[in-house]
């Protein structure tokens, strides 16, 4: 390997960090997502001191709880098992730093840098059992759970901990059964080979959809939260992090929302096509990069002047109220509509420009059409922003159905495993394999 | 007579909890789409800065009617003491040297940690000398004893904060009403 390919390994590493600078983002939807669906305003209070005091929606409250974990004390209860007490929280926030590396992020990034081609994979690590490492991984994130409840040496942690392994079995049997049909059509464990199948023929979800929903459900069963989250199960045994404190708490939390967007990256792997662009696929968004990264500054532009549009009606209707405040928050409401005018502005004309200016051209290497290093760059960018805005939907499923659906009994929790999602993965592998044999004419 | 629910069983449909699913978060997306768009409809009021407007025969912290002298109008008759149904009041008596009334309380006390807030006391003063009108709800103190509120505490108050038409608080010092009262108060006998 040369500098350049260096350079690549290490830059990709950064990907690892991904899920992790996700969490803030997860926490902010969570807490204004559940106050909105509760008909609630959620937290609206801490402002930082910029032009005066902006609230920026709550995202504040983030920092604010941060410092308070990090602040607070870290107690080890002496009738726990101190070491494994003190490591179980950082095993399901190490999995979650582990398990990016296995995601393809962008197609293989080729390119034509000093007479020569460099062919550089979307992966951190292409593994060809991927798909399989990654469950090996995420099944290990029980063990923190575990560990920790079972080191806290308390009942009620330790009865958390029981249902929480007994569940995560349960799921992980339907959550790989319902990924085996789409293992069939394509033919390889690998990651990019199955991103690469989709962007090639169709999406999972169009030919899969029943595993799709076996597979969600799986997952969500399997980060523990609501509706399925009886081994946390506030109302009556809190749970396997009941002896926690401190930032040891805020790591199982953390570990928790980093679970989830790994998974929701996963379900936009294996079933809406990863980085794989609608209609253009790679080579088309090559072509038109010029195009495609306007189409895609002018969707956040327009998002840009609607709020700017929304915070303008927040304030026009603030100032009607009896409030002591009203100077306050016109000022704050004024300056978050010149910020919001101005990026949208500048946005939209960065989506001008780029439709302009960006042109893409291919050099002729060895009979090959081979783009330029800054296209394929600019490409893989856009592709790990396509795979970003798939898993955020996912995302934004998570807090959607853990603030809208009651919790399930544990009996039901147990029978919908084994008794319904195993049988229905079972029955679809069957009917795949038989319509893949009889179109595919076997594999 | 007691009334029967009917239990009727789940359809295929309901059981399969797939599609009632769906139709629940809709109906929690419908509720997180109007509170983006129309944050007004929130039932929040944003509570130091917006304040309710409480009703004027709301029971709130207590106070003691004045004289047109500034003087309690209170006749220490241990009526309210009395009528409480938590003992939070406590008087003590003394012997009235103006002429007016026999007894005026020298101490009265009303510890509001104990205090139901029932306006019991209100209803039994014969002389409408205590009322729990002031609209204040929000008693903030640093210790216990300084929720025990003293005749000083409970003679506090201004005239010009109540309405017009009340003409008991318009007859004391300060009040629309004084002058006119006080002239009364001297050339009359008493109650």
């Amino acid at each position: 390997m040369n500098a350049l390919e260096w350079a690549f390994t290490v830059g990709k590493l950064l990907l690892v960090f991904v899920p992790l600078t996700m969490i803030p983002i997860m926490i902010f939807m969570e807490r204004k997502g559940a106050s909105l669906i509760q008909d609630r305003v959620g937290p609206n209070r801490v402002s930082v001191p910029l032009f005066g005091g902006l609230r920026l929606f709550g995202f504040v409250h983030n920092i604010t709880d941060g410092i308070k974990l990090f602040t607070k004390e870290l107690i080890v209860p002496k009738f726990a098992h101190k070491w494994y007490y003190i490591v179980a929280p950082m095993i399901p926030f190490a999995i979650a730093v582990m398990t990016p590396a296995l995601l393809p992020w962008c197609a293989p990034i080729v390119f034509e840098w000093g007479g020569s081609v460099y062919r550089i994979s979307g992966q951190i690590f292409d593994a060809d059992a991927g798909i399989l490492v990654v469950f090996a991984l995420s099944g290990l994130s029980v063990y923190g759970t575990v560990l920790g409840a079972w080191s806290s040496n308390s009942k009620y942690a330790l009865l958390g901990g029981l249902r929480a392994s007994a569940m995560m079995i349960s799921y992980e049997v339907s959550m790989g059964l319902s990924l085996l049909g789409m293992f069939l059509l394509v033919g390889s464990f690998s990651l990019s080979d199955i991103v690469a199948w989709q962007g090639a023929h169709y999406w999972g979800i169009l030919i899969q959809p029943i595993p799709f929903v076996i597979y969600v459900i799986s997952l969500i069963a399997e980060t523990g939260r609501a509706p399925f989250d009886v081994a946390e199960g506030e109302p009556e045994i809190l749970g396997h992090h009941l002896e926690y404190s401190g930032m040891r708490f805020g790591l199982f939390y953390m570990g928790e929302y980093a679970h989830i967007v790994i998974n929701a990256l996963l379900i936009a792997t294996m079933f809406l096509g990863g980085y794989d662009v609608p209609v253009l696929g790679t080579e088309g968004v090559k072509e038109h990069l010029g195009l495609v990264i306007a189409a895609i500054l002018a969707v956040f532009g327009a998002s840009a002047l609607g709020l700017m549009l929304l915070v303008r009606r927040w304030a026009a209707i603030y100032a009607k109220t009896n409030s002591t405040d009203k100077v306050a928050h016109a000022r704050e409401y004024g300056v978050m509509g010149v910020i919001f005018g101005v990026i949208g502005a500048g946005l939209l004309a960065a989506a001008l420009m780029s439709a302009l200016f960006i042109q893409t051209s291919t050099t002729m290497v060895g009979g090959e059409a081979i783009y330029p290093l800054w296209t394929s760059l600019l490409t893989a960018f856009v592709q790990i922003g396509v795979l970003f805005a798939k898993a955020l939907i996912f995302c934004w499923v998570w807090v959607w159905v853990r603030w809208s659906l009651p919790r399930f009994r544990y009996d039901q929790v147990m029978s919908l495993g084994w008794k319904i999602l195993l049988n229905v993965a079972l029955v679809n592998l069957l009917v795949t394999a038989i319509v893949a044999k009889l179109l595919q004419g076997g594999r | 007579m007691a009334k029967v629910i009917e239990r009727r069983e789940m359809s295929t449909v309901e059981q399969a909890y797939l599609v009632e699913a769906a139709k629940g978060l809709y109906g929690t997306a419908k509720h997180l789409v109007r509170g983006f768009f129309k944050h007004e409809t929130l039932p929040t009021v944003s509570y130091p800065e917006q304040i309710i407007p409480i009703p004027q025969d709301y029971r709130a912290h207590h106070r003691l009617m004045k004289r047109p002298d500034g003087e309690a109008r209170c006749v220490a008759c241990y009526m309210c003491s009395t009528a409480c149904p938590a003992r939070c009041i406590t008087i003590e008596a003394e012997e009235a040297k103006d002429g007016h009334i026999e007894k005026k309380a020298k101490k009265f006390e009303i510890d509001l940690l104990v205090c139901v807030f029932c306006g019991l006391c209100e209803e039994a003063c014969p002389v409408d000398a205590i009322r729990m009108d002031t609209k204040k709800v929000s008693v903030v103190a640093d210790s216990r004893d300084q929720f025990v509120r003293n005749m000083e505490n409970l003679l506090d108050w201004n005239p010009a904060d109540y309405p017009a038409d009340d003409t008991q608080s318009q007859k004391a010092p300060g009040g629309r009403l004084n002058d006119q009262a006080r002239t009364e108060w001297a050339g009359g006998t008493g109650h």
